[in-house]
C-alpha cells in the first residue's frame, strides 16, 4: 500500500520520456535551478535516476534524494509512483532540508577548471618556460590553419602566432595576464580564447605551460541550425550595445571582477583588510556594470520599432510560483518570506511566459532588495475582466506620490545609490507589460510598503478563473 | 561439477572443459584454508558466525519460497518435494546476487547486534527512547509516521526471529532484481511463465518502497531535520534508526554502515560518525556501547568532519 498519509510539500508529474511536466515549488525552482526548464528533462541527477527506475521497474519507490543548485544542497524525501506501461510517473516531495553549500577551497576549482578546459579544448600546445612553441595537438578541421602555422612556428612565440586581441602591451606578459585571453585565430569562424597551464612546482617559476584553445560557442556543425532558429525577430537593425558593446566589455569587466575576487580572498597572499575591503568594492562594481550591459541590451530590444512578444495562453499563478521559487533563496537570506499564490489558484492570461517571469522577476527582486528584514512580501492575483492583474506586494518603506511618478523613469533611482541597482529595471518590466497589451503600476504610501500591479490581457477562452 | 550440457564429441571441447574445471578447483582448493582458518577461529561475533549463515540461508530460501508461492499460487501440493526441489534452486539462483546477499547478510549482523544492545542495556528491539518520544510528538504527523514505523518494526523483528524476510522489506533495486531471477527460472514451460508474470505484474502493483521497514526508517529520520543528530546513540535512537541516521548523515549505503559496526571496520564506523556531525567526546560514548573494550586513537579529536568524510569516500568499500 502507497502511504497515503501525511503532509504532501510539492507534486509534480512526468512523462513517459521523463520529462517533468509539472511541478509545485520548491522542486520547481530546484528545477529551473539545476539547470532544466519546465516542462523539461528533469536535471536533477538522482530525481531523474529515481524516476526512470520506478518506471523501468513498474513498482512505487520512496527515497532520499539530495542535489545541488550551486548556493545549498537540498535534501528531500521524495516518493515516485509509475502511472502505467509507457507512462509518467507522479512525484511526491515529503520533506524539504536545505543547508548552504560550504566553499569549496581555490586549489579543488582550480583542479577543475583545468580538467574542465582540457576536455573541451580543441587545440592544445605545450609550451617551453618562455612561452615558446614546442608541440602542437588538434584534430579540429577550423583550426587546422592554425595548428599547421603553430606547428611551422615551433621555437617561436605563440603570441606571435596567435595574436592577442584586447591587449595592445609589449609581448610577453606575465602569463597569469594572458589566461583567459581571447585571440584571433587565422582561419577560424569562432572566438577563440587561451588557458594556460602552468607545469610548475609551488614556489618556482613555471617550466613549461601546456597552452589550450577553447570556444564558447558550439562547433560549425551545430552552427548550421543555429541562425534558423534564432531568425531574428527585428530584422535590419544593428544595436548598439546589445551586438557591439556587451559582448566587448563583458570579458573584461568579468576579468576585472575575477581577478578583484581574488585580492579580496587573499588567495595571492596575505594583505591588510583595508586593501581587501578596496578590492571588493571593486569587485561589486564590476558586477553592477555587467548588470547594466544587461539591462541595457534590454533595454535596446525593448525600444525598439518591430519589438513585439509571442503571445501564449499561461497561468499567471504558475508564473508567480516559479519566480517565488527562484528567488526564494535570496529571500531567505534575508528572512524574507514570499507568499507565492496558492496551487489551487489559477488565473488565466495571454502573455509571454518568459517576459511575465522576467516583469515578475524584476519586481520581486526589487522587493527582497528594499524590504526590511524578516518581513514579508506577497503575490496575488485578481481577475479585472477583461484584464489579470499580479500584485507583488511588500513592507518596505513605501514610496511617496511624487516618487511614484517618476519611479518608472529611465535610469530613476530616487536618490539611492551602492545597492547595486541600475536604474533600468522597472523601465524595462513597464516597457515589457506594455509590448504584451498590458500596464505595469505602483499603488503606495510612505511607510506603507509598495503594491506593484502587473496587467496583462485575460483569457476569454479559459475555463474558469 | 562438469556441466553436462556440453557435448562431448569434440576432443578440445573436452580439453578446454577439463582445464576449465580444474582452474576452478584449484582456485576452490586455494580458498579453502583461509575459510576454514577464518571459521574454526571465529567467535560469536565473527560475520561468518554459524548463527549469521543460518540467518542468511534462511532469509534467501523465504524469499525463494514467497516467489514461488506467489508464482505458482501454493494450491497444488504446497511442500510436496517437487515444491521443495524448485525452491532450493531458487536460492541458489538468489546467492549468486551479490547485493541480495550482502543486503541480507547485513540484515542479520543488524539483528544479532539489537539483540546483543537489548542484553548490554536493555534496549528493546522495536520501542528505542527516542521512537517513544516521537509516539508521543504534539506533532500528527511526526506521531503517525513513529507509529508506522513501530509497526513495521515489530513485524521485521517478528520474522528475524523466524528467520524470514518478506518480499515487501526489500529495497527497490533488490526486488527487481529477485523478480528477474524467478523470470529467468519461469521460462521452462510456457504455462509457469505465464502464471509468473502475471504474479510478477500483481506484485509489482502492490510493492511501495516508502511503506517497508527501511524507506519508513529514512523518511522518519528525514522528518527529524537537524533533530536527526538525536538518533545517533545507540543507546537513545535503538539499532535500527541509529544504522539509518549513520547512513544518511554520512551518506554511505545502509548495509555499509551495518557492517561497519562489526568489531573488524572500527575505522570506517569512527569517522561516519564524525561525518555525520558527532563530536568526538559522543563518538566515544557510542564506541563505548558497542565496542567498550576499544579506545579511540590518540588524536582523533583532531580529526574534522569534512576531513573525515574525506577519509571514508577514500575507501574502498564504499558500497
Amino acid at each position: 500500500m502507497m502511504v497515503k498519509d501525511g503532509t504532501i510539500l510539492a507534486r509534480a508529474l512526468s512523462d513517459g520520456e521523463d520529462r517533468l511536466l509539472s511541478a509545485d515549488a520548491p522542486l520547481s525552482g530546484l528545477q529551473l535551478r539545476c539547470g532544466g526548464e519546465l516542462p523539461g528533462t528533469i536535471a536533477i541527477p538522482e530525481l531523474l535516476e529515481l524516476v526512470s527506475k520506478a518506471r523501468r521497474y513498474g513498482f512505487r519507490v520512496a527515497r532520499a534524494v539530495s542535489a545541488q543548485d550551486g548556493a545549498e544542497t537540498v535534501t528531500a524525501w521524495v516518493e515516485v509512483e509509475p502511472l502505467g506501461e509507457a507512462e509518467g510517473c507522479n512525484i511526491c516531495v515529503r520533506s524539504w532540508h536545505a543547508v548552504p553549500i560550504p566553499a569549496e577551497d581555490s586549489t579543488s576549482a582550480e583542479s577543475r577548471r583545468m580538467l574542465t578546459a582540457r576536455h573541451l579544448a580543441e587545440l592544445s600546445a605545450q609550451l617551453d618556460a618562455r612561452q615558446r612553441v614546442l608541440a602542437v595537438v588538434s584534430d579540429s578541421e577550423e583550426l587546422a590553419e592554425a595548428a599547421a602555422a603553430l606547428e611551422e612556428g615551433i621555437g617561436r612565440l605563440w603570441t606571435d602566432i596567435l595574436s592577442l586581441k584586447d591587449v595592445a602591451h609589449q609581448q610577453p606578459l606575465h602569463w597569469r595576464l594572458m589566461d583567459g585571453a581571447s585571440v584571433t585565430v587565422p582561419g577560424a569562424q569562432r572566438a577563440w580564447r587561451v588557458t594556460l597551464i602552468p607545469h610548475m612546482q609551488p614556489g618556482f617559476d613555471p617550466v613549461g605551460f601546456e597552452l589550450l584553445l577553447l570556444s564558447d560557442e558550439a562547433a560549425s556543425d551545430r552552427l548550421d541550425i543555429l541562425p534558423v532558429q534564432a531568425a531574428p525577430l527585428v530584422p535590419a537593425r544593428r544595436s548598439l550595445v546589445g551586438q557591439d558593446i556587451a559582448p566587448v566589455l563583458k570579458q573584461p569587466i568579468s576579468r576585472i571582477i575575477a581577478n578583484a575576487e581574488t585580492i579580496r580572498t587573499r588567495l595571492a597572499g596575505p594583505l591588510p583588510d583595508a586593501y581587501s575591503d578596496y578590492a571588493g568594492e571593486i569587485a561589486s562594481a564590476g558586477k553592477l556594470l555587467l548588470e547594466l550591459l544587461d539591462d541595457m541590451a534590454d533595454l535596446e530590444v525593448v525600444e525598439s520599432e518591430g519589438f513585439s512578444t509571442a503571445p501564449d495562453r499561461i497561468d499567471l499563478s504558475e508564473v508567480a510560483r516559479q519566480a517565488a521559487g527562484i528567488l526564494g533563496v535570496r529571500a531567505r537570506e534575508k528572512g524574507i518570506v514570499i507568499e507565492p499564490p496558492h496551487q489551487t489558484d489559477h488565473l488565466r492570461a495571454i502573455a509571454e511566459f518568459r517576459r511575465v517571469l522576467q516583469v515578475l522577476l524584476n519586481l520581486i527582486g526589487n522587493a527582497i532588495r528594499y524590504s526590511p528584514e524578516n518581513s514579508h512580501i506577497w503575490i496575488r492575483l485578481e481577475d479585472m475582466g477583461g484584464q489579470a492583474r499580479v500584485i507583488v506586494a511588500d513592507q518596505g518603506p513605501g514610496l511617496s506620490q511624487e516618487q511614484q511618478a517618476r519611479v518608472f523613469e529611465k535610469y530613476e533611482r530616487l536618490g539611492r545609490s551602492g545597492d547595486g541597482g541600475t536604474g533600468l529595471g522597472l523601465y524595462i518590466s513597464r516597457s515589457l507589460a506594455r509590448a504584451m497589451g498590458g500596464e505595469l503600476t505602483v499603488e503606495s504610501a510612505p511607510g506603507q510598503g509598495a503594491r506593484f500591479m502587473l496587467d496583462v490581457p485575460s483569457d476569454p477562452d479559459a475555463p474558469e478563473n | 561439477m562438469i556441466d553436462k550440457t556440453v557435448h562431448p564429441a569434440s576432443g578440445e571441447n573436452v580439453e578446454a572443459v577439463l582445464r576449465d574445471e580444474l582452474a576452478r578447483g584449484d582456485a576452490m582448493a586455494e580458498t579453502v584454508l583461509p575459510i576454514l582458518r577464518h571459521l574454526v577461529a571465529a567467535e560469536d561475533s565473527s560475520v561468518f558466525s554459524d548463527e549469521i549463515l543460518a540467518r542468511v540461508r534462511g532469509m534467501l530460501a523465504d524469499i525463494a519460497a514467497s516467489l514461488l508461492g506467489g508464482a505458482l499460487g501454493g494450491d497444488e501440493g504446497a511442500g510436496s518435494a517437487a515444491e521443495t526441489d524448485e525452491t532450493g534452486i531458487l536460492t541458489r539462483a538468489l546467492i549468486d546476487n551479490p547485493a541480495l546477499l550482502s543486503h541480507v547478510h547485513s540484515l542479520a549482523l543488524e539483528w544479532q547486534l539489537t539483540e546483543r544492545m537489548q542484553g548490554r542495556f536493555a534496549i528493546d528491539p522495536v520501542v528505542s527512547p527516542l521512537l517513544q518520544a516521537l509516539i508521543s510528538s504534539p506533532d500528527a504527523e511526526t506521531q503517525r509516521l513513529a507509529m508506522t514505523f513501530l509497526a513495521a518494526q515489530a513485524r521485521w523483528c517478528q520474522a528475524q526471529r523466524r528467520m524470514q524476510l518478506p518480499l515487501r522489506e526489500l529495497p527497490g533495486d533488490l526486488f527487481h532484481a529477485v523478480l528477474l531471477t524467478l523470470r529467468a527460472l519461469a521460462v521452462r514451460t510456457p504455462e509457469i511463465a505465464q502464471r509468473a508474470a502475471q504474479a510478477e505484474a500483481a506484485m509489482r502493483q502492490s510493492y511501495d518502497e516508502g511503506a517497508g521497514r527501511l524507506g519508513l526508517a529514512s523518511r522518519l529520520i528525514m522528518s527529524l531535520g537537524a533533530g536527526a543528530q538525536a538518533a545517533l546513540s545507540v543507546t537513545h535512537g535503538g539499532v535500527a534508526l541509529f544504522l539509518t541516521a549513520l547512513s544518511l548523515g554520512s551518506g554511505q549505503a545502509r548495509d555499509v554502515v551495518v557492517l561497519s559496526t562489526h568489531e573488524a571496520q572500527l575505522a570506517r564506523l569512527a569517522l561516519a560518525l564524525r561525518s555525520a556531525g558527532l563530536k568526538p567526546s559522543a563518538i566515544e560514548e557510542q564506541f563505548l556501547a558497542l565496542h567498550p573494550e576499544v579506545t579511540l586513537p590518540h588524536g582523533f579529536e583532531g580529526v574534522g568532519r569534512d576531513f573525515a568524510a574525506a577519509i571514508l569516500a577514500s575507501g574502498r568499500y564504499s558500497g
